[in-house]
């Protein structure tokens, strides 16, 4: 799992890392060090001295790379999205169409998330939390699926077009679903809801009953 | 003394509170429009108490006398503004006779209580989620008093079997998320233009597209008269 790599710690002792790459490092672990501090505690209670002691590097370290804690958090977040966004591309590669590649997407994403309950936490229940720079930030994130869905209007037949605020409501639906299961505790079933997705995501491009075909197959 | 304006507009004018009843009633009030405006302003965590009572005009042991702490009030407030809201809803609901009419009535009711009280809605929908485990508990006790007025729908939908058990909530999260930009971008009062929208949207895994967007288009032209 690349998360894992992201998340380890570095090796102790003298090591063949350049002063760079261990910068680099320590940046990670900073992340990796707010990721769980996050988990912990929730964005709110979480202090520096937190993050610092999970990812066992000093204050001055910290403030070499942050501004703060809100600064450490981006990161994060930004890590986290950058990471699903590289697993959806992935995943769509093969795929041989619009409908296909949706699925795909929303299964790689689905899956690392419920592999990963502490990052889909960060990403999906605290960001919305986190002041307004990162809710920002996650309405950003979340606005990039809108284009990718809006590709589903030339599958269309109807020839009336969709209302503009369709693939914003779709969005919202989704991101409601799936951060309900995470902040009730069920990150780790997040795969189980990728039929219903499917469904619900297709159903305005291909109508109800091609959609729910392509749910059953996804099951 | 003088009427607030936030007050104002939820109750008919009468005569000033001269009981202590009423006068406590009265504080009681100004408190939790106070916590509403700056927790909408500056968020849950940065409002305190002392802000609280500065704003409502009140003093910290009247504070105190009602509420144990600012989440206390925080939860009040949200627990009042969503039975408020679920009434509302509801009676909108209850008036019409055909379902998709009802959502239409029930949906337009929702989104001119949040255009008539921004501040509020940010409060229950945007910052409840930052604000502790309780807080979030009532919001989602809110989308599950929704989520019932939705499952009528079932009934005119031939493949209704085939309907995922989480239609209801996932529609809610769409209509909330659409209340919710408007609501950060502090454009509450566009969500009326985006009635017919968000309706067709509710609408179509029951009903088809065709007649969702048939219900959509009454709204339109009763919005625009």
């Amino acid at each position: 799992m690349p998360e894992e790599e992201v998340l380890g710690p570095l090796p102790a002792g003298r090591h063949g890392f350049s002063r760079e790459q261990v910068e680099h490092s320590q940046r990670e672990r900073l992340i990796a060090g707010l990721a769980a501090a996050v988990a912990e505690h929730g964005y709110n209670a979480v202090t520096i001295a937190h993050v610092t002691k999970q990812a066992r590097v000093s204050r001055r370290v910290f403030y070499e790379n942050f501004d703060g804690k809100e600064g450490c958090f981006l990161a994060a977040f930004d890590v986290v999205v950058g990471h699903v966004r590289e697993l959806a591309a992935e995943a769509v590669a093969d795929e041989p169409d619009w409908a296909h590649r949706a699925v795909a997407a929303a299964r790689a994403a689905l899956g690392f998330f419920a592999s990963e309950p502490d990052l889909a936490r960060l990403c999906l229940v605290e960001s919305t939390g986190a002041g307004p720079a990162v809710a920002a930030r996650f309405r950003e994130a979340a606005r990039e699926l809108v284009p990718l869905l809006e590709l589903g209007r030339a599958e269309r037949r109807a020839e009336r077009p969709l209302p503009d605020s369709t693939e914003d409501s779709i969005v919202g639906a989704l991101l409601l679903l799936a951060s309900r299961k995470v902040a009730t505790g069920e990150a780790e079933r997040l795969g189980e809801l990728l039929p219903d997705v499917t469904e619900f995501v297709l159903a305005p491009y291909l109508g109800a009953a091609e959609a729910s075909r392509l749910a059953r197959e996804a099951a | 003394m003088r009427a607030l304006p936030g007050k104002a507009s939820r109750q008919p004018p009468g005569r000033p509170p001269v009981s202590r009843d009423a006068a406590a009633a009265d504080q009681r009030r100004r408190i939790l429009d106070a916590t509403a405006d700056l927790v909408a302003e500056k968020g849950y965590q940065a409002t305190t108490i002392e802000m609280i009572v500065r704003r409502a005009k009140v003093g910290y042991a009247t504070f105190y006398k009602s509420f144990a702490d600012k989440e206390a009030a925080f939860l009040t407030l949200v627990e009042e503004a969503i039975d408020g809201l679920d009434g509302r809803v509801r009676q909108a609901y209850d008036r019409e006779r055909e379902w998709p009419d009802k959502v239409a009535a029930g949906l337009g009711a929702l989104f001119e209580e949040v255009a008539a009280h921004p501040n509020v809605a940010h409060a229950c929908l945007v910052e409840a989620i930052t604000a502790g485990p309780e807080a979030a508990a009532l919001q989602e006790s809110a989308m599950s008093r929704f989520a019932p007025l939705l499952k009528p729908g079932r009934e005119l939908n031939p493949h209704r079997a085939q309907l995922p058990d989480t239609l209801e909530d996932t529609l809610m999260g769409g209509v909330i998320w659409v209340v919710n930009q408007r609501l950060i971008a502090g454009e509450a009062e566009r969500l009326r233009a985006l009635l017919p929208e968000t309706l067709e949207f509710v609408l179509r895994p029951y009903v088809g597209e065709e007649v969702a967007a048939r219900e959509a288009g009454t709204v339109t032209s009763a919005g625009a008269g």
